[in-house]
């Protein structure tokens, strides 16, 4: 659904994006991350055809950006990361101009909105002054103005920033049921841990240049990042520690406190091996829980946190 | 006791009491910016240009030089009076400009609030800001000063008058700026800064006259009127010392004149102006410090929707007035006739203000009509030039502002982000600003249609001056959506319009005139002139209007106002050669606008953030 192939935008000596390649499928939720002016914002503007790019191809649904803009901004539903309201507006006027700029004809913008508004849980506030919303509620509001058109593709640059926890799971929520709808959604946020819970895959920029892309669970063997396991017992830690510091596929044990983090030698995660060895060992087992690998460490791996 | 007295005094004698870090921040950040050197540039070089035309107008070159060193004296005073009154006006123009953004901006970037939060009060935002602007006002003062020097050595100027003068202008300015300040504090956008200073500068240099003179039944200026009574010589003695333009045009008589002046005290008058600035600036110290403590505490609402909901007046989702109103025709035509006619200012104010300009100029109807001038044709004339004036700045304003305001309020790349053409954005743009403006254009039709009935205009004023607003609206219509596609900055596009427009219609007639005296060919000057909008509306008004044109036939109208033609000899022509001309200069300039449409819409999607 989007294509990008050695794209690159030079700002003056400055380059923001360096030959980026990068392929989202359709109805997928693809996270992109990377550090401040890592060029994720250039990136989307260029897709969403608001900049031109310096060279390279960049592809919506079939469309070349640069040569089919209209086409391109029909099939688009662009958010950026500041929420731009114009202050003399109502929320269903807001919207309907919105419908009325994306070409949807007079008799079938009501329903829109409607639709819209029912969506993003804003019917309450229909006849509210856009600039009288909080800040969650003007979210919400980006999120019903790119979908008036039901465009296939949404690109949303960081829409729960400044958000509360609250806002920021609703907007979650919201994501999701746009997904299920089949939405192709091209999502950049600093907040990784919610980009890993909805995302099908990430891609991770810095210096304008694409060093991840693929599913989490792709990040894993990529950064050489071994499997672990948190394991509680009632007593004995030493003994447990003992007991599975002298299995092969275990390449250490730690005490972190109230657990101990169990790290597997790569590619030898065996289920069943630590719970079997303390039982048979006669520790007392509490608990054994998978230690997942948080998007935050892949970022701050990946990246250096370097600012153009 | 004395250690408290010493401190105290060390406190006030410290450099940066009054005015904290700001000052220096602004001066730093001000030396940054280049349209700061462009402004000096031009200013000095309009200057100059005013200089050497009264110059080469007064000590003419193909005289002898025994008579051109007696017109010296006669230049000395010319110039000084030029310059005095040049920088006067232009100053005060710059201190509403450069003070329209002085506390929106911090407010806008949310640093009012910041500010707070530091030993910084409120009195030294305030006066870091103004004083920081006023230094940099006191610069192009300062400019002028070797000028007025050198040019008084060649007699007739006294000491005493250049003193007045800079004082006079110098109070004026910071009035001008003192009140630009305090209405940028609740306004964000530039423009509406700057349009409700010059609104309210307006009302109080101009109308406020007329209104006392209405009020006490006299005339309000010099040798009009029943000025020789001694109601009205009281009137304009109290104007002289609250009316800046009434002081410096007093001082300039008297200098010119000597002797034939009221009774009037500079420095009272000067007392009064600083005293009227610094009730202005405490007002603006106690609501800088309201807002700022708001913002400080996350509840800043800078919209008067905002404000209004800050202050509980009313209800949080009610505060756009009226119902939910559909969207018919075309998206951002729609748009921009449902916003208000000034942003932040509801339409029921706008309504308010315009009743009082109508009530304001039956007002001046009546004055004039007590003066038995109703009938004259220059007073149609001067109220055709008021009129078109005002048209124009008022459309250089809002043209230039409607894709500016947009890129502030970071609601254009949505805009952009749609299917919309560029051609359907730039005309829903110019829709806009031509709406603005309509207020304007319907006081001169009421102005038409009221004396054309009562049989002061001729009918064909109509079709004329139809003409030029057509070619004027679309010129700067045209250069003012252009600009907007130039610049982020509200302030800059508007700068750049009237700079074009100032280039146009006062530097070019300037230089112009310069070449044409130093060449002997002041015909080409006057060819020039005719196409000058304000030429042009006084020969429409002053040919077709006055109870001696009015009821003439079409083909008797004279068009040959040798008044207005720099003194060029007096060439009759008829209404067919005056249709020709508007139509010549209709033409060029509507061409001419519609290049600046033409590179709008390719410049439209570039320089987008």
């Amino acid at each position: 659904m989007i294509e990008i192939t050695k794209l690159t935008k030079r700002f003056g000596s400055l380059t923001a994006v360096d030959s980026l390649d990068l392929r989202i499928e359709a109805g997928d939720i693809f996270g992109f991350i990377g550090p401040n002016g890592a060029g994720k914002t250039t990136t989307m503007r260029i897709l969403v055809t608001l900049m031109e790019p310096t060279s390279g191809a960049a592809f919506i649904d079939g469309l070349d950006v640069t040569k089919k803009g209209k086409d391109v901004r029909r099939r688009v539903g662009y958010m950026p990361d500041f929420m731009g309201v114009y202050d003399d507006l109502k929320v269903f006027e807001y919207l309907e101009f919105f419908a009325a700029a994306f070409g949807i004809e007079y008799r079938k913008r009501k329903a829109i909105v409607e639709g819209v508004l029912e969506l993003t849980d804003l019917v309450s506030k229909q006849s509210a002054a856009v600039d009288s919303l909080s800040r969650g509620m003007q979210q919400r509001l980006g999120l019903a103005r790119v979908l008036i058109h039901d465009p296939k593709v949404l690109i949303l640059d960081e829409p729960a920033s400044g958000l509360d926890p609250r806002a920021r799971i609703e907007i979650r929520e919201l994501l999701r049921e746009l997904k299920r709808m089949g939405k192709t959604i091209m999502i950049s946020s600093h907040i990784l841990s919610e980009l890993e819970e909805i995302c099908d895959q990430v891609g991770i920029i810095e210096h304008g240049q694409l060093v991840f892309g693929g599913t989490i669970e792709e990040i894993r063997p990529r950064l050489g990042l071994h499997s672990k396991v948190r394991v509680k017992v009632l007593d004995g830690d030493e003994q447990a520690i003992e007991l599975l510091t002298a299995l092969p596929q275990i390449e250490s044990v730690e005490s972190a406190g109230e657990y101990l983090s169990v790290t597997f030698r790569e590619g030898e995660q065996t289920d069943g091996i630590i719970a079997r060895t303390l039982v048979n060992g006669g520790v007392d087992l509490v608990y054994l829980q998978p230690e997942q690998l948080k998007l935050d460490d892949a970022f701050l791996k990946l990246t250096k946190g370097i600012v153009h | 006791m004395v250690i408290g007295v010493r401190q105290m005094l060390g406190t006030l004698v410290r450099p940066g009491w009054l005015t904290g870090p700001i000052f220096e921040k602004e001066l730093r950040v001000s030396s940054r910016r280049r349209r700061n050197y462009w402004l000096r540039s031009i200013y000095i070089l309009l200057l100059a240009a005013f200089v050497a035309i009264v110059w080469l107008g007064v000590v003419e070159y193909q005289g002898s030089t025994a008579f051109a060193q007696s017109r010296m004296a006669v230049a000395g005073k010319r110039i000084v009076m030029t310059v005095v009154l040049f920088q006067f006006f232009a100053t005060q123009i710059l201190a509403v400009i450069m003070l329209s953004t002085a506390i929106s901006d911090e407010a806008y970037h949310r640093t009012l609030g910041l500010l707070m939060t530091t030993p910084i009060n409120s009195l030294q935002i305030v006066m870091g800001k103004m004083l920081s602007k006023l230094l940099q006002l006191l610069l192009l003062l300062g400019i002028t000063l070797p000028i007025l020097a050198i040019v008084r050595v060649l007699g007739g100027v006294s000491w005493g008058y250049l003193l007045s003068s800079l004082c006079i202008t110098l109070t004026a300015v910071i009035f001008a700026g003192s009140l630009s300040l305090f209405i940028s504090i609740r306004n964000r956008r530039a423009y509406a800064v700057i349009v409700r200073a010059m609104f309210v500068l307006g009302c109080f240099y101009f109308v406020l006259p007329l209104v006392l003179a209405a009020v006490l039944r006299v005339g309000w200026a010099p040798g009009f009127g029943n000025t020789g009574s001694t109601s009205s010589i009281g009137l304009l003695a109290l104007l002289m010392h609250i009316n800046p333009c009434y002081g410096i045009g007093h001082v300039t008589q008297v200098m010119l004149a000597p002797g034939t002046g009221l009774q009037f005290s500079w420095p009272t008058h000067c007392t009064i102006m600083l005293g009227l600035s610094g009730i202005v600036l405490a007002r603006a110290v106690q609501v800088v410090r309201e807002i700022a403590l708001r913002q400080a505490t996350g509840q800043l609402e800078l919209t008067a929707n905002g404000r209004r909901l800050a202050l509980g007046k009313r209800r949080r989702t009610d505060s756009v007035e009226g119902p939910v109103k559909r969207v018919l025709g075309p998206a951002v035509v729609w748009k921009e006739l449902r916003a208000p006619f000034i942003q932040g200012v509801d339409n029921r104010n706008s309504y308010i203000g315009l009743i009082i300009t109508v009530v304001a100029l039956l007002g001046t109807y009546w004055v004039v009509s007590q003066d038995g001038s109703l009938d004259e044709s220059f007073v149609h004339a001067s109220y055709g030039l008021l009129f078109v004036s005002m048209g124009g700045i008022f459309n250089i304003v809002f043209s230039a502002t409607r894709i500016t305001s947009e890129k502030e309020s970071q609601t254009w790349s949505l805009l952009l982000a749609t299917p919309l053409t560029s051609t359907q954005v730039l005309f829903g743009k110019a829709v806009s600003a031509f709406r603005r403006c309509l207020p304007i254009w319907a006081l001169l039709g009421g102005h038409l249609a009221i004396f054309i009935f009562a049989g002061y205009i001729h009918p064909i004023a109509v079709f004329h001056l139809s003409i030029l607003i057509l070619w004027l609206t679309v010129f700067v219509t045209g250069a003012g959506l252009y600009f907007g596609t130039r610049f982020n900055r509200t302030t800059s596009s508007v700068v750049a319009v009237f700079a074009l427009a100032l280039g146009l219609w006062v530097l070019g007639p300037i230089v112009g005139g310069m070449l044409a005296l130093l060449n002997n060919r002041a015909d080409r000057v006057v060819n020039y002139m005719y196409f000058h909008p304000s030429v042009q509306t006084e020969l429409i008004m002053a040919g077709a209007s006055g109870t001696d044109n009015a009821d003439l036939p079409l083909a008797a109208l004279d068009y040959g106002n040798e008044r207005i033609l720099l003194g060029a000899a007096r060439r009759a022509f008829g209404v067919g050669r005056m249709t020709v001309i508007l139509l010549g200069t209709g033409a060029v300039y509507i061409g001419l606008g519609l290049v600046f449409f033409w590179r709008a819409r390719c410049r439209l999607r570039r320089h987008i953030f």
